[in-house]
Protein backbone atom coordinates (compact mmCIF):
# COMPACT_ATOMS: atom_id res chain seq x y z
CA UNK A 1 0.00 0.00 0.00
CA UNK A 2 1.29 3.38 -0.86
CA UNK A 3 2.53 5.93 1.59
CA UNK A 4 0.30 8.92 2.24
CA UNK A 5 1.65 12.45 1.89
CA UNK A 6 0.61 14.63 4.84
CA UNK A 7 -1.22 17.67 3.50
CA UNK A 8 -2.24 19.72 6.52
CA UNK A 9 0.18 22.60 7.06
CA UNK A 10 2.65 21.27 4.49
CA UNK A 11 3.75 23.04 1.35
CA UNK A 12 5.99 20.90 -0.83
CA UNK A 13 8.54 21.92 -3.43
CA UNK A 14 7.95 22.18 -7.18
CA UNK A 15 6.34 19.12 -8.77
CA UNK A 16 8.98 17.05 -10.58
CA UNK A 17 9.17 13.64 -12.22
CA UNK A 18 11.62 10.79 -11.97
CA UNK A 19 11.78 7.46 -13.79
CA UNK A 20 12.00 4.26 -11.75
CA UNK A 21 12.76 1.18 -13.86
CA UNK A 22 11.46 3.16 -16.81
CA UNK A 23 8.12 4.11 -15.22
CA UNK A 24 7.45 7.80 -14.61
CA UNK A 25 6.76 8.82 -11.01
CA UNK A 26 5.43 12.20 -10.02
CA UNK A 27 6.96 13.68 -6.89
CA UNK A 28 8.14 16.96 -5.39
CA UNK A 29 11.41 18.80 -5.11
CA UNK A 30 12.89 18.09 -1.67
CA UNK A 31 11.63 14.52 -1.54
CA UNK A 32 14.10 11.67 -1.34
CA UNK A 33 14.09 8.96 -3.98
CA UNK A 34 12.75 6.65 -1.27
CA UNK A 35 9.76 8.90 -0.54
CA UNK A 36 8.97 9.25 -4.23
CA UNK A 37 9.00 5.47 -4.58
CA UNK A 38 6.92 4.73 -1.47
CA UNK A 39 4.31 7.31 -2.42
CA UNK A 40 4.06 5.70 -5.86
CA UNK A 41 3.54 2.25 -4.35
CA UNK A 42 7.00 0.98 -5.31
CA UNK A 43 8.02 -0.65 -2.06
CA UNK A 44 10.69 -2.98 -3.46
CA UNK A 45 14.14 -1.41 -3.81
CA UNK A 46 15.86 -4.61 -4.91
CA UNK A 47 15.40 -8.36 -5.14
CA UNK A 48 17.23 -10.65 -2.73
CA UNK A 49 19.03 -13.91 -3.53
CA UNK A 50 15.73 -15.78 -3.17
CA UNK A 51 14.03 -13.53 -5.69
CA UNK A 52 11.94 -11.80 -3.04
CA UNK A 53 11.34 -8.06 -3.22
CA UNK A 54 13.10 -6.15 -0.45
CA UNK A 55 12.12 -2.82 0.98
CA UNK A 56 13.98 -0.08 2.77
CA UNK A 57 14.30 -0.43 6.54
CA UNK A 58 15.99 2.29 8.63
CA UNK A 59 15.36 5.47 6.63
CA UNK A 60 18.45 7.06 8.17
CA UNK A 61 21.35 5.85 6.05
CA UNK A 62 22.60 3.03 8.22
CA UNK A 63 21.04 -0.23 6.96
CA UNK A 64 21.85 0.21 3.24
CA UNK A 65 18.68 -1.71 2.28
CA UNK A 66 17.54 1.10 -0.01
CA UNK A 67 20.49 1.12 -2.44
CA UNK A 68 19.41 1.89 -5.99
CA UNK A 69 21.38 2.67 -9.15
CA UNK A 70 21.29 6.03 -10.91
CA UNK A 71 21.02 5.25 -14.60
CA UNK A 72 23.62 7.14 -16.59
CA UNK A 73 26.27 7.64 -13.95
CA UNK A 74 25.88 4.08 -12.66
CA UNK A 75 26.26 5.48 -9.16
CA UNK A 76 24.78 3.42 -6.32
CA UNK A 77 23.04 5.62 -3.77
CA UNK A 78 21.00 5.12 -0.63
CA UNK A 79 17.52 6.17 -1.74
CA UNK A 80 16.63 7.39 1.77
CA UNK A 81 19.45 9.96 1.66
CA UNK A 82 19.44 10.95 -2.02
CA UNK A 83 17.17 13.72 -3.29
CA UNK A 84 14.89 13.06 -6.25
CA UNK A 85 15.82 15.42 -9.11
CA UNK A 86 13.68 16.22 -12.09
CA UNK A 87 14.30 13.77 -14.92
CA UNK A 88 16.46 11.46 -12.79
CA UNK A 89 16.45 7.81 -13.87
CA UNK A 90 16.64 5.15 -11.17
CA UNK A 91 17.00 1.39 -11.48
CA UNK A 92 16.20 -1.17 -8.79
CA UNK A 93 17.74 -3.92 -10.88
CA UNK A 94 21.40 -3.18 -10.10
CA UNK B 1 40.69 12.94 -4.80
CA UNK B 2 40.69 16.66 -4.07
CA UNK B 3 43.25 18.12 -1.64
CA UNK B 4 42.51 17.57 2.05
CA UNK B 5 40.37 20.14 3.85
CA UNK B 6 41.98 21.19 7.09
CA UNK B 7 40.33 22.32 10.35
CA UNK B 8 41.13 22.69 14.02
CA UNK B 9 38.13 20.57 14.95
CA UNK B 10 36.04 18.12 12.92
CA UNK B 11 32.72 17.07 14.43
CA UNK B 12 30.92 14.01 13.09
CA UNK B 13 27.18 14.42 13.61
CA UNK B 14 24.93 17.47 13.43
CA UNK B 15 22.51 16.24 16.08
CA UNK B 16 21.99 17.75 19.54
CA UNK B 17 25.47 16.59 20.67
CA UNK B 18 27.43 17.87 17.67
CA UNK B 19 25.55 21.17 17.70
CA UNK B 20 26.17 21.73 21.42
CA UNK B 21 29.89 21.06 20.95
CA UNK B 22 30.12 23.51 18.04
CA UNK B 23 28.32 26.17 20.07
CA UNK B 24 30.85 25.80 22.91
CA UNK B 25 33.78 25.90 20.50
CA UNK B 26 32.61 29.05 18.71
CA UNK B 27 34.22 32.35 19.59
CA UNK B 28 37.67 30.90 20.23
CA UNK B 29 38.97 31.56 16.73
CA UNK B 30 39.03 27.85 15.88
CA UNK B 31 38.06 26.53 12.47
CA UNK B 32 35.31 23.95 12.82
CA UNK B 33 33.75 21.50 10.37
CA UNK B 34 30.56 19.56 11.09
CA UNK B 35 29.96 16.49 8.94
CA UNK B 36 26.61 14.75 8.60
CA UNK B 37 25.19 12.44 5.98
CA UNK B 38 21.82 14.11 6.34
CA UNK B 39 21.48 17.24 4.23
CA UNK B 40 20.56 19.47 7.16
CA UNK B 41 21.58 19.56 10.82
CA UNK B 42 19.16 18.37 13.51
CA UNK B 43 20.13 14.74 14.03
CA UNK B 44 17.56 12.00 14.41
CA UNK B 45 15.35 13.75 16.92
CA UNK B 46 15.06 16.97 14.91
CA UNK B 47 15.08 15.52 11.41
CA UNK B 48 14.50 18.67 9.38
CA UNK B 49 12.06 18.82 6.50
CA UNK B 50 13.78 19.53 3.17
CA UNK B 51 14.59 23.17 2.41
CA UNK B 52 12.10 23.06 -0.45
CA UNK B 53 9.23 22.34 2.00
CA UNK B 54 7.29 24.75 4.20
CA UNK B 55 5.87 23.01 7.25
CA UNK B 56 3.82 25.10 9.66
CA UNK B 57 3.92 24.19 13.38
CA UNK B 58 6.74 21.70 12.82
CA UNK B 59 7.45 19.71 16.04
CA UNK B 60 5.79 22.42 18.10
CA UNK B 61 5.46 20.30 21.27
CA UNK B 62 7.07 21.48 24.51
CA UNK B 63 9.67 18.73 24.56
CA UNK B 64 11.20 20.06 21.32
CA UNK B 65 11.52 23.71 22.43
CA UNK B 66 15.10 23.61 23.73
CA UNK B 67 16.17 21.70 20.62
CA UNK B 68 14.72 24.36 18.31
CA UNK B 69 16.60 27.07 20.22
CA UNK B 70 19.87 25.15 20.01
CA UNK B 71 19.33 24.51 16.30
CA UNK B 72 18.83 28.25 15.66
CA UNK B 73 22.01 29.07 17.60
CA UNK B 74 23.92 26.44 15.62
CA UNK B 75 22.67 27.70 12.26
CA UNK B 76 24.02 31.16 13.10
CA UNK B 77 27.57 29.87 13.74
CA UNK B 78 30.44 30.35 11.31
CA UNK B 79 31.15 26.61 10.98
CA UNK B 80 31.77 24.70 7.76
CA UNK B 81 28.69 22.53 7.35
CA UNK B 82 29.49 19.39 5.36
CA UNK B 83 25.94 18.03 5.01
CA UNK B 84 25.28 15.14 2.67
CA UNK B 85 28.73 13.72 3.47
CA UNK B 86 29.21 10.28 5.01
CA UNK B 87 32.29 9.46 7.04
CA UNK B 88 33.79 6.30 5.54
CA UNK B 89 36.94 6.06 7.58
CA UNK B 90 38.37 7.66 10.69
CA UNK B 91 41.88 7.78 12.14
CA UNK B 92 43.33 10.17 14.71
CA UNK B 93 43.58 13.56 12.99
CA UNK B 94 41.94 12.39 9.79
CA UNK B 95 38.54 11.58 8.32
CA UNK B 96 37.67 10.26 4.91
CA UNK B 97 34.29 11.46 3.65
CA UNK B 98 32.11 10.63 0.73
CA UNK B 99 29.82 13.30 -0.67
CA UNK B 100 28.00 14.28 -3.83
CA UNK B 101 31.32 14.98 -5.57
CA UNK B 102 33.12 11.83 -4.48
CA UNK B 103 35.67 11.29 -1.73
CA UNK B 104 36.97 14.14 0.44
CA UNK B 105 39.77 13.93 2.96
CA UNK B 106 39.62 16.06 6.11
CA UNK B 107 42.39 16.62 8.60
CA UNK B 108 41.73 18.08 12.04
CA UNK B 109 43.68 18.61 15.26
CA UNK B 110 40.79 17.20 17.26
CA UNK B 111 37.96 14.92 16.17
CA UNK B 112 34.62 14.56 17.93
CA UNK B 113 32.44 11.56 17.15
CA UNK B 114 28.80 12.38 17.88
CA UNK B 115 27.25 9.89 15.48
CA UNK B 116 24.11 9.14 17.51
CA UNK B 117 22.27 5.87 17.64
CA UNK B 118 20.10 3.64 15.49
CA UNK B 119 17.12 1.39 16.09
CA UNK B 120 18.03 -2.05 17.38
CA UNK B 121 17.25 -4.32 14.42
CA UNK B 122 15.19 -7.24 15.72
CA UNK B 123 14.64 -10.12 13.31
CA UNK B 124 11.22 -11.69 13.21
CA UNK B 125 9.74 -14.10 10.68
CA UNK B 126 8.65 -11.98 7.71
CA UNK B 127 10.62 -8.87 8.65
CA UNK B 128 12.27 -8.63 5.25
CA UNK B 129 8.91 -8.01 3.55
CA UNK B 130 8.66 -4.53 2.04
CA UNK B 131 6.64 -2.31 4.37
CA UNK B 132 8.45 -3.42 7.52
CA UNK B 133 10.59 -0.62 8.96
CA UNK B 134 12.42 0.36 12.07
CA UNK B 135 10.12 2.56 14.14
CA UNK B 136 12.59 5.43 14.15
CA UNK B 137 12.65 5.22 10.38
CA UNK B 138 8.86 5.52 10.26
CA UNK B 139 9.02 8.52 12.55
CA UNK B 140 11.65 10.17 10.40
CA UNK B 141 9.34 9.78 7.38
CA UNK B 142 6.61 11.62 9.26
CA UNK B 143 8.84 14.35 10.69
CA UNK B 144 11.07 15.07 7.75
CA UNK B 145 9.50 13.93 4.49
CA UNK B 146 5.96 14.43 5.80
CA UNK B 147 4.67 11.05 4.70
CA UNK B 148 2.95 8.22 6.55
CA UNK B 149 4.27 4.94 5.15
CA UNK B 150 0.92 3.15 4.81
CA UNK B 151 -2.82 3.28 5.31
CA UNK B 152 -2.67 1.19 8.51
CA UNK B 153 0.58 1.36 10.42
CA UNK B 154 1.28 -1.09 13.22
CA UNK B 155 3.86 -0.30 15.89
CA UNK B 156 5.22 -3.15 17.96
CA UNK B 157 8.04 -3.81 20.38
CA UNK B 158 8.92 -2.78 23.89
CA UNK B 159 9.97 0.89 23.74
CA UNK B 160 7.69 3.70 25.02
CA UNK B 161 8.81 5.89 22.08
CA UNK B 162 6.19 3.98 20.07
CA UNK B 163 3.51 6.04 21.77
CA UNK B 164 5.07 9.30 20.58
CA UNK B 165 5.50 7.93 17.05
CA UNK B 166 1.91 6.68 16.94
CA UNK B 167 0.68 10.09 18.09
CA UNK B 168 2.69 11.84 15.38
CA UNK B 169 1.19 9.53 12.76
CA UNK B 170 -2.35 10.21 14.01
CA UNK B 171 -1.69 13.98 14.03
CA UNK B 172 -0.41 13.67 10.47
CA UNK B 173 -3.77 12.22 9.47
CA UNK B 174 -2.60 8.60 9.32
CA UNK B 175 -4.21 5.53 10.83
CA UNK B 176 -2.42 3.42 13.42
CA UNK B 177 -3.60 -0.20 13.41
CA UNK B 178 -2.31 -0.67 16.92
CA UNK B 179 0.52 -0.14 19.37
CA UNK B 180 1.73 -3.37 20.93
CA UNK B 181 3.97 -3.63 23.95
CA UNK B 182 5.33 -7.13 24.41
CA UNK B 183 5.78 -6.56 28.13
CA UNK B 184 2.98 -6.18 30.66
CA UNK B 185 1.88 -2.82 31.99
CA UNK B 186 3.07 -3.80 35.46
CA UNK B 187 6.54 -4.56 34.09
CA UNK B 188 6.67 -1.07 32.57
CA UNK B 189 5.59 0.65 35.77
CA UNK B 190 7.82 -1.28 38.19
CA UNK B 191 11.10 0.52 37.35
CA UNK B 192 9.45 3.92 37.88
CA UNK B 193 8.33 2.87 41.33
CA UNK B 194 11.88 1.74 42.10
CA UNK B 195 13.36 5.17 41.24
CA UNK B 196 10.53 7.70 41.54
CA UNK B 197 12.98 10.62 41.88
CA UNK B 198 14.55 9.95 38.48
CA UNK B 199 11.10 9.52 36.97
CA UNK B 200 9.85 12.73 38.53
CA UNK B 201 12.78 14.80 37.21
CA UNK B 202 11.89 13.87 33.67
CA UNK B 203 8.21 14.55 34.16
CA UNK B 204 7.92 16.29 30.76
CA UNK B 205 8.79 13.07 28.98
CA UNK B 206 6.41 11.04 31.07
CA UNK B 207 3.68 13.63 30.49
CA UNK B 208 4.40 13.53 26.76
CA UNK B 209 3.75 9.80 26.96
CA UNK B 210 0.49 10.43 28.83
CA UNK B 211 -0.62 13.06 26.32
CA UNK B 212 0.19 10.68 23.47
CA UNK B 213 -1.91 7.98 25.13
CA UNK B 214 -4.86 10.37 25.42
CA UNK B 215 -4.60 11.33 21.73
CA UNK B 216 -4.43 7.67 20.73
CA UNK B 217 -7.44 6.82 22.88
CA UNK B 218 -9.47 9.60 21.23
CA UNK B 219 -8.44 8.33 17.80
CA UNK B 220 -9.55 4.82 18.76
CA UNK B 221 -6.05 3.34 18.42
CA UNK B 222 -5.71 0.10 20.37
CA UNK B 223 -2.74 0.24 22.75
CA UNK B 224 -2.08 -3.20 24.18
CA UNK B 225 0.34 -4.56 26.75
CA UNK B 226 1.66 -8.09 27.04
CA UNK B 227 1.06 -8.71 23.34
CA UNK B 228 4.12 -9.76 21.35
CA UNK B 229 4.70 -10.03 17.62
CA UNK B 230 5.12 -13.59 16.37
CA UNK B 231 5.43 -13.13 12.60
CA UNK B 232 4.72 -10.75 9.73
CA UNK B 233 3.03 -12.09 6.63
CA UNK B 234 2.24 -10.91 3.13
CA UNK B 235 3.10 -11.61 -0.49
CA UNK B 236 4.57 -8.53 -2.17
CA UNK B 237 4.49 -6.48 1.01
CA UNK B 238 3.42 -6.91 4.61
CA UNK B 239 -0.34 -7.35 4.99
CA UNK B 240 -0.81 -8.84 8.42
CA UNK B 241 0.87 -9.29 11.74
CA UNK B 242 0.51 -12.48 13.75
CA UNK B 243 0.63 -11.67 17.45
CA UNK B 244 0.44 -13.71 20.65
CA UNK B 245 -3.19 -12.56 20.76
CA UNK B 246 -4.59 -12.77 17.25
CA UNK B 247 -3.93 -11.36 13.79
CA UNK B 248 -3.88 -7.66 12.89
CA UNK B 249 -4.30 -6.37 9.32
CA UNK B 250 -1.75 -3.67 8.44
CA UNK B 251 0.30 -2.46 5.48
CA UNK B 252 3.27 -0.95 7.30
CA UNK B 253 5.02 -1.99 10.49
CA UNK B 254 7.45 -0.10 12.73
CA UNK B 255 9.57 -2.34 14.97
CA UNK B 256 10.49 -0.61 18.23
CA UNK B 257 12.62 -2.65 20.63
CA UNK B 258 15.11 0.05 21.57
CA UNK B 259 18.16 1.89 20.30
CA UNK B 260 21.86 1.13 20.12
CA UNK B 261 24.78 3.56 19.74
CA UNK B 262 26.37 3.89 16.31
CA UNK B 263 29.72 2.47 17.29
CA UNK B 264 31.39 1.82 13.93
CA UNK B 265 33.57 4.93 13.87
CA UNK B 266 34.88 4.70 17.46
CA UNK B 267 35.64 1.03 16.90
CA UNK B 268 37.48 1.79 13.66
CA UNK B 269 39.52 4.36 15.53
CA UNK B 270 40.44 1.72 18.09
CA UNK B 271 38.64 3.59 20.87
CA UNK B 272 37.58 1.52 23.87
CA UNK B 273 33.91 0.52 23.88
CA UNK B 274 31.82 -1.48 26.36
CA UNK B 275 28.45 -3.20 26.13
CA UNK B 276 25.81 -0.52 25.87
CA UNK B 277 22.72 -1.80 27.65
CA UNK B 278 19.99 -4.39 27.62
CA UNK B 279 19.19 -3.78 23.95
CA UNK B 280 22.73 -4.70 22.86
CA UNK B 281 25.35 -2.65 21.04
CA UNK B 282 28.52 -0.88 22.15
CA UNK B 283 29.03 2.52 23.71
CA UNK B 284 32.24 4.51 23.58
CA UNK B 285 34.06 4.99 26.88
CA UNK B 286 35.14 8.54 27.82
CA UNK B 287 36.77 10.50 30.64
CA UNK B 288 35.55 13.65 32.43
CA UNK B 289 36.23 15.78 29.30
CA UNK B 290 34.63 13.30 26.87
CA UNK B 291 38.05 12.18 25.64
CA UNK B 292 38.09 8.62 24.28
CA UNK B 293 40.96 6.21 24.85
CA UNK B 294 42.52 7.45 21.56
CA UNK B 295 44.56 10.67 21.76
CA UNK B 296 42.87 13.63 20.05
CA UNK B 297 39.54 11.84 19.65
CA UNK B 298 36.48 12.83 21.66
CA UNK B 299 33.01 11.27 21.77
CA UNK B 300 29.62 12.64 22.82
CA UNK B 301 25.92 12.05 22.49
CA UNK B 302 24.48 8.62 21.93
CA UNK B 303 27.80 7.29 20.66
CA UNK B 304 28.55 7.23 24.41
CA UNK B 305 25.23 5.59 25.38
CA UNK B 306 21.59 6.14 24.48
CA UNK B 307 20.18 8.63 26.97
CA UNK B 308 18.03 11.05 24.95
CA UNK B 309 18.56 14.43 23.36
CA UNK B 310 19.09 16.44 26.56
CA UNK B 311 21.88 14.12 27.68
CA UNK B 312 23.35 14.21 24.16
CA UNK B 313 23.41 18.01 24.22
CA UNK B 314 25.01 18.09 27.68
CA UNK B 315 27.69 15.60 26.63
CA UNK B 316 28.29 17.57 23.44
CA UNK B 317 28.72 20.82 25.38
CA UNK B 318 31.17 19.11 27.70
CA UNK B 319 33.13 17.76 24.72
CA UNK B 320 33.25 21.27 23.22
CA UNK B 321 34.61 22.67 26.47
CA UNK B 322 37.08 19.77 26.71
CA UNK B 323 38.37 20.33 23.19
CA UNK B 324 38.75 24.10 23.70
CA UNK B 325 40.72 23.34 26.88
CA UNK B 326 42.86 20.77 25.10
CA UNK B 327 43.69 23.20 22.30
CA UNK B 328 44.65 25.90 24.80
CA UNK B 329 41.71 28.13 23.91
CA UNK B 330 40.21 27.86 27.37
CA UNK B 331 42.15 28.08 30.66
CA UNK B 332 41.83 24.96 32.83
CA UNK B 333 40.02 26.76 35.65
CA UNK B 334 37.57 28.43 33.24
CA UNK B 335 36.95 25.05 31.62
CA UNK B 336 36.33 23.48 35.01
CA UNK B 337 33.74 26.16 35.83
CA UNK B 338 32.04 25.83 32.45
CA UNK B 339 31.94 22.03 32.75
CA UNK B 340 30.08 21.90 36.06
CA UNK B 341 26.57 22.44 34.70
CA UNK B 342 26.72 20.05 31.72
CA UNK B 343 28.29 17.37 33.94
CA UNK B 344 25.38 17.64 36.37
CA UNK B 345 22.80 17.51 33.58
CA UNK B 346 24.51 14.53 31.97
CA UNK B 347 24.54 12.55 35.23
CA UNK B 348 20.88 13.33 35.88
CA UNK B 349 19.77 12.26 32.42
CA UNK B 350 21.84 9.11 32.50
CA UNK B 351 19.96 8.11 35.63
CA UNK B 352 16.69 8.56 33.77
CA UNK B 353 18.12 6.63 30.83
CA UNK B 354 18.81 3.68 33.11
CA UNK B 355 15.16 3.83 34.13
CA UNK B 356 14.00 3.96 30.52
CA UNK B 357 16.28 1.02 29.70
CA UNK B 358 14.56 -0.99 32.42
CA UNK B 359 11.09 0.02 31.21
CA UNK B 360 11.88 -0.85 27.59
CA UNK B 361 14.08 -3.91 28.27
CA UNK B 362 13.61 -6.13 25.20
CA UNK B 363 15.25 -9.23 26.71
CA UNK B 364 12.71 -11.98 27.11
CA UNK B 365 10.57 -10.43 24.35
CA UNK B 366 12.58 -11.15 21.21
CA UNK B 367 10.40 -13.03 18.72
CA UNK B 368 11.27 -16.69 18.07
CA UNK B 369 12.82 -17.18 14.63
CA UNK B 370 12.04 -19.73 11.95
CA UNK B 371 15.04 -21.60 10.47
CA UNK B 372 14.78 -19.58 7.24
CA UNK B 373 14.30 -16.15 8.88
CA UNK B 374 17.09 -13.92 7.55
CA UNK B 375 19.14 -12.52 10.40
CA UNK B 376 21.72 -10.80 8.18
CA UNK B 377 19.65 -8.77 5.72
CA UNK B 378 22.56 -7.71 3.49
CA UNK B 379 23.95 -11.17 2.79
CA UNK B 380 20.70 -13.18 3.21
CA UNK B 381 22.03 -15.38 6.01
CA UNK B 382 19.24 -17.40 7.63
CA UNK B 383 18.89 -18.19 11.31
CA UNK B 384 19.53 -21.93 10.81
CA UNK B 385 22.97 -21.31 9.25
CA UNK B 386 23.95 -19.16 12.23
CA UNK B 387 22.65 -21.72 14.76
CA UNK B 388 24.88 -24.34 13.16
CA UNK B 389 27.97 -22.13 13.44
CA UNK B 390 27.20 -20.90 16.94
CA UNK B 391 26.93 -24.54 18.07
CA UNK B 392 30.60 -25.06 17.12
CA UNK B 393 31.60 -22.40 19.66
CA UNK B 394 32.92 -20.03 16.96
CA UNK B 395 33.43 -16.30 17.59
CA UNK B 396 31.45 -13.59 15.78
CA UNK B 397 34.39 -12.90 13.46
CA UNK B 398 34.77 -16.60 12.64
CA UNK B 399 31.03 -16.89 11.96
CA UNK B 400 31.32 -13.85 9.71
CA UNK B 401 33.99 -15.58 7.62
CA UNK B 402 32.07 -18.85 7.52
CA UNK B 403 28.60 -17.49 6.67
CA UNK B 404 29.14 -13.90 5.37
CA UNK B 405 26.88 -12.67 8.21
CA UNK B 406 27.96 -9.06 8.81
CA UNK B 407 30.01 -8.85 5.63
CA UNK B 408 27.51 -6.82 3.62
CA UNK B 409 26.97 -3.14 2.98
CA UNK B 410 25.73 -2.32 6.49
CA UNK B 411 28.93 -3.74 8.02
CA UNK B 412 27.02 -5.76 10.59
CA UNK B 413 25.07 -2.86 12.05
CA UNK B 414 21.80 -4.81 11.70
CA UNK B 415 22.85 -8.35 12.53
CA UNK B 416 25.62 -8.01 15.11
CA UNK B 417 23.37 -7.63 18.18
CA UNK B 418 21.28 -10.65 17.10
CA UNK B 419 24.36 -12.79 16.53
CA UNK B 420 25.93 -11.78 19.85
CA UNK B 421 22.71 -12.76 21.65
CA UNK B 422 23.02 -16.20 20.08
CA UNK B 423 26.65 -16.47 21.22
CA UNK B 424 26.14 -16.68 24.93
CA UNK B 425 29.85 -16.23 25.80
CA UNK B 426 31.42 -12.74 25.91
CA UNK B 427 32.55 -11.80 22.39
CA UNK B 428 34.11 -8.57 21.11
CA UNK B 429 31.86 -8.68 18.04
CA UNK B 430 32.85 -7.97 14.46
CA UNK B 431 36.06 -6.05 13.81
CA UNK B 432 34.94 -2.65 12.47
CA UNK B 433 36.33 -2.19 9.00
CA UNK B 434 36.55 0.42 6.27
CA UNK B 435 34.24 1.66 4.74
CA UNK B 436 31.68 2.61 7.39
CA UNK B 437 29.24 3.46 4.60
CA UNK B 438 28.97 2.05 1.06
CA UNK B 439 31.19 3.64 -1.60
CA UNK B 440 32.27 2.68 -5.09
CA UNK B 441 35.91 2.03 -5.93
CA UNK B 442 35.61 4.65 -8.68
CA UNK B 443 34.70 7.35 -6.18
CA UNK B 444 37.67 6.45 -4.01
CA UNK B 445 40.01 6.53 -6.95
CA UNK B 446 38.65 9.95 -7.87
CA UNK B 447 37.32 8.93 -11.30
C1 LIG C 1 15.54 7.19 13.73
C2 LIG C 1 15.58 7.71 15.13
C3 LIG C 1 14.55 8.55 15.61
C4 LIG C 1 14.59 9.06 16.91
N1 LIG C 1 13.56 9.86 17.37
C5 LIG C 1 13.57 10.30 18.65
C6 LIG C 1 12.49 11.08 19.19
O1 LIG C 1 11.53 11.38 18.50
N2 LIG C 1 12.53 11.47 20.47
C7 LIG C 1 13.58 11.17 21.27
O2 LIG C 1 13.58 11.55 22.43
N3 LIG C 1 14.63 10.47 20.79
C8 LIG C 1 14.63 10.01 19.52
N4 LIG C 1 15.67 9.25 19.05
C9 LIG C 1 16.86 9.12 19.91
C10 LIG C 1 17.70 10.34 19.43
O3 LIG C 1 18.54 9.94 18.40
C11 LIG C 1 18.47 11.07 20.42
O4 LIG C 1 17.81 11.35 21.59
C12 LIG C 1 19.21 12.33 19.90
O5 LIG C 1 18.90 12.67 18.59
C13 LIG C 1 20.66 12.02 20.06
O6 LIG C 1 21.45 13.05 19.66
P1 LIG C 1 22.91 12.80 19.10
O7 LIG C 1 23.44 14.14 18.80
O8 LIG C 1 23.65 11.93 20.02
O9 LIG C 1 22.70 11.94 17.79
P2 LIG C 1 21.82 12.19 16.47
O10 LIG C 1 20.76 13.15 16.69
O11 LIG C 1 21.45 10.83 16.00
O12 LIG C 1 22.87 12.80 15.46
C14 LIG C 1 23.92 12.04 14.92
C15 LIG C 1 24.14 12.45 13.49
O13 LIG C 1 25.32 11.81 13.03
C16 LIG C 1 25.15 11.50 11.68
N5 LIG C 1 26.05 10.39 11.36
C17 LIG C 1 26.14 9.16 11.96
N6 LIG C 1 27.09 8.42 11.37
C18 LIG C 1 27.61 9.17 10.36
C19 LIG C 1 28.62 8.94 9.38
N7 LIG C 1 29.31 7.80 9.30
N8 LIG C 1 28.89 9.94 8.51
C20 LIG C 1 28.21 11.13 8.57
N9 LIG C 1 27.25 11.39 9.47
C21 LIG C 1 26.96 10.42 10.35
C22 LIG C 1 23.69 11.13 11.53
O14 LIG C 1 23.25 11.36 10.22
C23 LIG C 1 23.02 12.02 12.56
O15 LIG C 1 22.43 13.16 11.99
C24 LIG C 1 15.67 8.73 17.75
C25 LIG C 1 16.68 7.88 17.28
C26 LIG C 1 16.65 7.37 15.98
C27 LIG C 1 17.76 6.48 15.52
S1 LIG D 1 16.73 2.65 4.41
FE1 LIG D 1 18.46 2.16 5.59
S2 LIG D 1 20.02 3.15 4.47
FE2 LIG D 1 18.25 3.80 3.47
Amino acid sequence: MSAIRIDDDVQRGTPIRILVDGAPIACFEGETIATAMLAADRLAFRQDTRGAGRGMFCNMGSCCECMVTLVGSGRRVRACLADARDGMEVSTRG
Amino acid sequence: MAEALSFDVAIVGGGPAGQAAAIQLAGHGLSIAVVDEQARPGGQILRQPPRAFRVAHWLAGRSYRALHAQFAAFEALPVTWLGGHSVLDAAPGRLLLHGPDGAVSVTARRILIAAGCQDLAVPIPGWTLPGVYSAGGVQAMVKSQQIVPGARVLLAGTHPLQLVIAEQIVRGGGTVAGVLFAQSRAAMLAPMLRDPAAAFRRATDLLAGQAALATLRRAGVPVRYGVGLTALRGSDWVSEAITTDGTIACDAVGLCYGFVPQSGLPRMLGAEVVQAGPAGGWRCVHDEWMRTSVAGVFAAGETTGVAGAAAAAAGGALAGIGIARDLGSLAPDAAERAAAAPRRVLARHRRFAALLDAIADPRGHFPALEPETLVCRCEDVPHAALCAEVATGASANAIKRATRCGMGLCQGRNCEPSLLRMIAAPDPGFTARFPARPVTIGDLAGD
